[in-house]
């Protein structure tokens, strides 16, 4: 059984990726593509029995199986198979369609299968095929020429990320003469490895993951693929971008007490601010999301760079389906504007509003004791208490009316109930197999601490002070890393007449 | 009524421009834009309202030259309706002939329609085919010749003409800056960190901000923070700097706003609404000419050049492919004859053919529902006397045409077509709400509010409240850089929940979910704020006094043609749309309510036509309503092709069998529509068993792109009773209103239906036509690639001029096939000659509609014959 589940699993990935082929045939009807969406659900179900079911860690070829890949498989497919069934209507009528559907299973396959590797080649050509999927999806409305543009600049954004990892891995294969994964990591061979050298591959990793998680100074090809279809960038934000945080995990044991660490968590925290600030500027909604993709990348890689592994992975996984689920009904947004929250009971409430605060530092305090009190524990037990806070706050005390308030308390309680099991369970899977970071040194978080605080302070200052001369250039500083490049805009899509001149066809 | 407008200023040639008007002159030129509200309230303009001083060809003509848009169908659009019978070939005969006619050329007459011929289906404006050797060295022997063929060139911005030029890209770099500097100013708070300055007005906050943008080049920003402190200023300075002469800054001006007619007609837009921002157009324009001013000024002067002489070969060899005339033969034709050849070909270009194509497809259509209309006439039986069991009153919405088919065929039922906002000139608001929606067509303003109240509407409230603080909770964590970190841990699994239940049931989720808030919210049963309250001056009067209500009434009573014979049951019945994730739902919703359900002024008048001190002085005019009448109002689901009840005050016993008979036939009724309606959307199966589901799934599936295909398809108004069309499959392209002739003597009923309804539906028609012929500039685009900004509207993938019509997906089957069919709307008139005559003369608005082109007109007099009035 623990041995058929990956056999079964790859030949359904397989059948997946045939059956997108297959709509590839014009003679194959088109309504095929909804039998091909189902065959696209078969693998991450099986990868799901295999996350519940399995525990142990099976190499298979240069496979390997363990609960995180399994996890990560699940999560990619998911994605993957959410989008499909989402495009078969959103894109019918493209002319691209079945094109669309059969670069999209190739992408997600690949995906999945970068986190199924265990020989570094072999996840050195998946994740190739990833990147080299997503450039083309980009480009899918080839006769846009803004679209070619972005696509032409995220792929040589993809072809740097990847040449970064191909060298950090000959690197490490010249080092210590492994290919396989599981045997390059373990301790016999990375003592072959000298410091300086262990500083140099993980300055390569880092840079190989800074670019797909579009952190500062590489954060522009996110912002200007925004012209790719909806679906594209759902996929995008939540199963390309945080791979950085998936390839640090595995290569923890290396990355784990080297300098290079600080140098994540400086480019990283600079990511989050710069993020924040574009998300805090813009006003088109689906800059504003990548803005915040950025900050919450910058947030991961800061976790890994801490060492908080198991806490990356969770953070990428549910930023995966967060990100995507508001891409995908990026329609409505319009309509949840239409309400302006009316703050009625606002001045009777400050004695409310200060038991709020009480309340998130308590809880800060609370999951600080209770935590093993590593540095990431102490960033996390600060930043949820902060966040009870607010929520208690616009929850409970803004809650209109004796209904108002007691609603807003369940749904208080429900979430964090919620999000309290959620967490469990990740915790319960994975705390087996994803390494616990060695204790970074003292100053790192504190130095990370004053970043953030001392960032928030600035934005709350300049927030204040709207007519200063540093809050206009500041603002328009973070427009102007927000905005497309001129060679990425066009007023009018002027390719929409062109496709249908010659197009031809009347019903 | 609104009275004809000056469009040009004219300015004298010596004028000093620093004493030109500049604010009349930015008016004036604002004649080539609309203004563009947000767009969570879709009303359906006419993108060209302001150039019907024009016919529709010259306007294409420089709408062509000025920003390459091209007014008529293309190519391919008019092919594959020649392909499907759609264009008749002996109206485009007969449109070649009525061209030859009003040229008078003197060429041989056979030789000409030959030509004309063979050019008038070519996809080309001429033979691509022109390196010919031979056919260079007929045309250079021919050079003198182009001094008889001299094309005026219309004027250009700066920018364009540069980028024209090939030495920079000064006009995509203009547009970008442009556009970042409007979203940003505009912005409805979808931003927490605000563009400062912003409540200085447009200018002064751009002037103090423009100087620390980083994206310019030094030099720029020193010269753009040199302007005057005023707009107008600026405006004039740069205008002078630029070196535009007097007679051509109206059309100058005019080319900038055409450059981005989205943000222009949003700032226009916005200084209608509010005394303050008054001169936004003329702030829009002295920011933009002065960026564009910044950017040129290294490449000034420019060389002028507002005639092109044309070039000859394409000429010469459009007559050897389409006119058999051998390249050599030009030099055998005397020099009048050559002169003569190269005129016919030179003016019978692609904007004639494309002319001559559309009105004979147009034509088409008319003669198919002349047909359709006459050949019924005939048999046409006498009304029965007994009056109908219930009476439906319908929007005039094209959508109401199968639904009230179906309806009539159904039982002993009569339907009646009015305009949907039942000429209550109201603003509306909604129980819980206290944002007000102006319930009328858009070019009118409202008169009077009308509130939604309940007695008990405090815990609904709260409740309502606690719906909406959710969202609000998600928004300020998003907005703070501490909780923003941790939000997507929060709120991931419970999104990742509604993901994964809409993928897997589209269907019931949606509707699960909204029966859900349902109960949750509880709202209690309304009523309506009919009884006037004058609060103070500056506001709206809440509700009608006794007079008004019995004049409202009375009005809508008759402009629906319903003032005697009233059943026992009235149903007025106003429609919305119900589609999930939709950017663009308030464009399916009512277009004479301002883009919303109409099913709020059907309360209304329902409501009204109950009160029994109405009634008692509408009989005391002769309209006498029975006492067991009741008036109820229903909202029709335009996506479901549903009625839903909304008021149904307590019954008389005759009203409560018809109310029952209704009851029965409304499923089998809906049922019927939707087997007709629904295969009409683009589908993956070929054939469908549940119409009714799938209808539900439109309108709840997160992903559909195309819940419905709204007006999509709409080509005629047929003002008349419904006995004219009774028995015809008008297959919902035509917009229905009542009118009997013979209930209005003076004309006036008609003279409103115009004024009104024509207009709404002209304004719908041409919004559909515009989408449909030039997707990129007065569509959408593609919603695939949309994105929402600022709170209001949509762009185009990184960013890109505010857009403004129906998206690509509206009028589009796919990519390659058009399902809206791009006519200009057909008016008919069931009334004698000297009605529709002196309507036209009343109308000044009207009757330059029809002779220019932009609406077509035709009648049914008395007899029943059909006259055309172009
Ligand atoms: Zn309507």
């Amino acid at each position: 059984m623990v041995i058929s589940l990956p056999v079964i699993f790859l030949a359904l990935l397989c059948l997946s990726v045939l059956s997108g082929l297959l709509l590839l045939y014009p003679k194959v009807p088109l309504s095929f593509v909804q039998f091909h969406v189902g065959v696209t659900l078969l693998s991450p179900l099986v990868a799901l029995i295999a996350l519940v079911t399995s525990t142990e860690t099976v190499i298979y070829g240069p496979w390997r199986f363990d609960s995180l890949s399994w996890l990560l498989a699940l999560f990619v497919l998911t994605i993957g198979f959410i989008v499909q069934r989402y495009s078969v209507r959103y894109l019918l009528g493209e002319h691209s369609y079945r094109k669309y559907f059969a670069l999209l299973t190739i992408t997600t396959s690949a995906d999945a299968a970068v986190w199924l590797s265990n020989d570094l080649r072999l996840l050195l050509v998946c994740w190739g095929i990833t990147l080299l999927g997503l450039t083309l999806l980009i480009a899918l409305n080839k006769e846009w020429v803004v679209a070619r543009n972005a696509s032409k600049q995220s792929g040589l954004h993809f072809a740097l990320g990847w040449l970064f990892l191909l060298g950090a891995f000959i690197w490490v294969t010249q080092a210590t003469g492994q290919w396989q994964l599981s045997t390059v990591l373990s301790e016999s061979s990375l003592s072959q490895l000298d410091s300086w050298e262990k500083t140099g591959i993980n300055l390569l990793l880092i840079l190989a993951v800074i670019i797909p998680a579009a952190q500062w100074p590489f954060q522009r090809w996110l912002l200007d693929s925004v012209v790719a279809p909806t679906p594209v960038s759902a996929v995008m934000h939540a199963g390309l971008v945080n791979a950085g945080g998936i390839i640090l995990t595995r290569f923890s044991p290396i990355f784990s007490g080297d300098i290079a660490q600080i140098i994540l968590l400086l480019l990283s925290s600079v990511s989050v601010i710069i993020g924040t600030g574009i998300m805090l500027v813009h006003v088109d909604y689906k800059r504003q999301l990548v803005g915040s993709t950025i900050a919450q990348m910058g947030f991961m890689l800061i976790q890994c760079a801490l060492g908080a592994y198991l806490a990356a992975i969770i953070h990428a996984v549910l930023h995966g389906l967060f990100k995507s689920t508001l891409f995908l009904q990026s329609g409505s947004v319009l309509h949840h504007s239409a309400e302006k929250p009316s703050r009625k009971n606002k001045p009777t409430s400050i004695l409310w509003s200060i038991t709020g605060g009480i309340f998130g530092l308590l809880v800060a305090i609370g999951l600080w004791m209770s935590s093993t009190q590593e540095d990431y524990q102490l960033i996390s037990a600060l930043i949820l208490g902060w966040s009870v806070s607010i929520a208690w706050t616009q929850l409970v005390v803004f809650g209109s009316g004796r209904i108002g308030r007691i609603a807003g308390f369940v749904l208080f309680i429900g979430a964090a109930i919620i999000y309290s099991f959620v967490h469990d369970a990740f915790y319960s899977v994975l705390q087996e197999i994803i390494p616990k970071g060695i204790q970074t040194p003292g100053p790192v978080a504190t130095l990370l601490l004053a970043i953030i605080l001392v960032g928030s302070i600035v934005g709350v200052w300049l927030a204040r002070h709207r007519s200063s001369t540093m809050y206009v250039r500041i603002y328009l500083w973070l427009v102007r890393l927000g905005e497309p490049q001129h060679d990425l805009i066009e007023s009018h899509p002027k390719y929409l007449i062109q496709r249908f001149v010659r197009g031809g066809h009347l019903r | 009524m609104k009275m004809l407008q000056e469009s040009t200023l004219y300015i004298e040639k010596n004028t000093d421009i620093l004493e030109v008007d500049i604010n009349a002159l930015v008016k004036c030129a604002s004649h080539v834009i609309v203004p563009l509200g947000p767009l969570d309230t879709f009303a359906a303009r006419n993108p060209w309202v302001g150039l019907e001083g024009q016919s529709f060809e010259q306007t294409a003509r420089r709408l062509k030259d000025t920003c390459e848009v091209d007014m008529y169908p293309n190519h391919s659009m008019f092919q594959s309706a020649i392909d499907h019978g759609e264009i008749r070939q002996d109206f485009i005969e007969k449109g070649i002939q009525e061209w030859l006619n009003s040229q008078a050329f003197e060429l041989p007459r056979e030789r000409a329609e030959q030509f004309c011929r063979a050019a008038i289906l070519q996809d080309d404006q001429y033979p691509s085919d022109i390196e010919n050797l031979e056919l260079k060295s007929v045309a250079k022997k021919l050079t003198n010749f182009t001094n008889y063929i001299i094309k005026s060139l219309s004027i250009k911005t700066y920018s364009q003409s540069l980028e024209q030029l090939g030495k920079a890209n000064a006009a995509q770099v203009l547009n970008s800056h442009m556009i970042k500097w409007c979203k940003l100013f505009l912005d409805k708070s979808q931003a927490v960190w605000l563009m400062p300055h912003r409540e200085e007005g447009f200018y002064h906050a751009w002037r103090k901000l423009v100087q620390h943008d980083s994206s310019l080049s030094r030099k720029v920003r020193t010269q753009l923070s040199e302007l005057p402190i005023d707009a107008e200023g600026a405006l004039k300075k740069v205008l002078i700097e630029l070196g535009v002469s007097n007679s051509d800054i109206q059309e100058y001006l005019e080319a900038h706003f055409l450059a981005l007619p989205g943000w222009a007609g949003m700032m226009l837009w916005r200084s209608q609404q509010s005394e303050e921002e008054a001169s936004l157009l003329l702030d829009y324009l002295a920011v933009r000419v002065s960026m564009e001013w910044a950017f040129v000024k290294p490449y000034l002067p420019l060389p002028e050049n507002r005639n092109e002489k044309v070039n000859l070969e394409p000429l010469i060899a459009a007559w050897t492919e389409w006119g058999n005339m051998p390249i050599d033969g030009w030099l055998k034709l005397s020099s009048a004859e050559i002169k003569k050849h190269l005129i016919l070909a030179y003016r019978f270009d692609k904007i004639v053919r494309n002319r001559i194509l559309l009105e004979a497809w147009e034509k088409t259509y008319e003669e198919h529902l002349k047909k359709m209309i006459t050949s019924q006439q005939n048999n046409i039986v006498i009304p029965d006397v007994k009056p109908a069991l219930a009476q439906f009153v319908f929007c005039i919405d094209v959508r109401s045409e199968p639904f009230r088919r179906k309806l009539e065929k159904a039982g002993d039922f009569e339907t009646h077509g009015t305009a949907g906002f039942f000429g209550l000139p109201i603003e509306t608001c909604e129980l819980g709400s206290n944002h007000t929606h102006n319930s009328l067509p858009v070019m009118f303003n409202p008169q009077y509010k009308v509130k939604e109240i309940a007695k008990e509407s405090k815990p609904f409230e709260q409740r309502n409240q606690v719906v909406s603080s959710l969202g609000n909770t998600f928004k300020t964590m998003k907005h703070n850089l501490f909780s923003s970190l941790v939000l997507p841990e929060i709120s991931g699994p419970w999104l990742s929940l509604q993901t994964l239940a809409r993928s897997f049931m589209p269907r019931s989720t949606g509707r699960t979910i909204s029966k859900m808030l349902n109960t949750w919210v509880q709202k209690p049963s309304t009523e309506l704020s009919l009884d006037k309250q004058q609060l103070s001056d500056s506001e709206l009067p809440i509700g009608f006094s006794n007079n008004e209500k019995v004049h409202f009434v009375r009005q809508a009573l008759k402009m629906m043609g319903l003032t005697n014979q009233f059943a026992p049951l009235v149903v007025i019945c106003g429609h919305g749309s119900h589609s999930t994730n939709n950017p663009y739902n308030s464009a399916l919703d009512c277009g004479a309510c301002g883009g919303k359900s109409s099913g709020f002024n059907a309360r209304v008048l329902a409501a009204l036509c109950n009160l029994p001190n109405v009634r008692e002085s509408l009989a005391s005019e002769g309209i006498i309503i029975p006492k067991d009448t009741v008036f109820v109002a229903a909202e029709h689901i335009t996506t479901l092709n549903e009625l839903q009840w909304l008021y149904v005050p307590e019954l008389s016993d005759k009203a409560k069998e018809s109310f029952k008979q209704v009851q029965d036939v409304l499923p089998m009724v809906s049922e019927e529509v939707n087997a007709e309606r629904i295969p009409q959307l683009p589908n993956l199966k070929s054939h469908l068993k549940n119409a009714k589901g799938e209808a539900q799934r439109l309108s709840e599936d997160w992903s559909e792109v195309r819940p419905e295909w709204g007006l999509a398809r709409n080509a005629a108004f047929i003002i008349g009773g419904r006995h004219l069309t009774q028995d015809c499959n008008l297959d919902g392209r035509v917009f229905l209103n009542n009118y009997n002739w013979k209930k209005d003597k003076d004309g006036a009923i008609l003279a409103n239906i115009i004024a009104g309804p024509a207009i709404v539906t002209q304004w719908i028609n041409l919004q559909y036509y515009a989408s449909t012929v030039a997707p990129h500039y007065y569509g959408s685009g593609n919603k695939t690639t949309q994105t929402i900004t600022a709170g209001h509207g949509v762009m185009q993938g990184n960013a890109s001029d505010l857009l403004s019509g129906l998206p690509f997906q509206s009028v589009m089957k796919s990519d390659e096939e058009a399902y809206h069919e791009p006519l200009r709307l057909l008016v008919v008139i069931q009334a004698p000659t000297s009605y529709v005559k002196r309507v036209l003369e009343q109308n000044h608005v009207f009757h330059q509609k029809v002779k220019n082109g932009w609406i077509r007109l035709a009648s049914i007099d008395t007899e029943g014959s059909w006259v055309s009035w172009y």
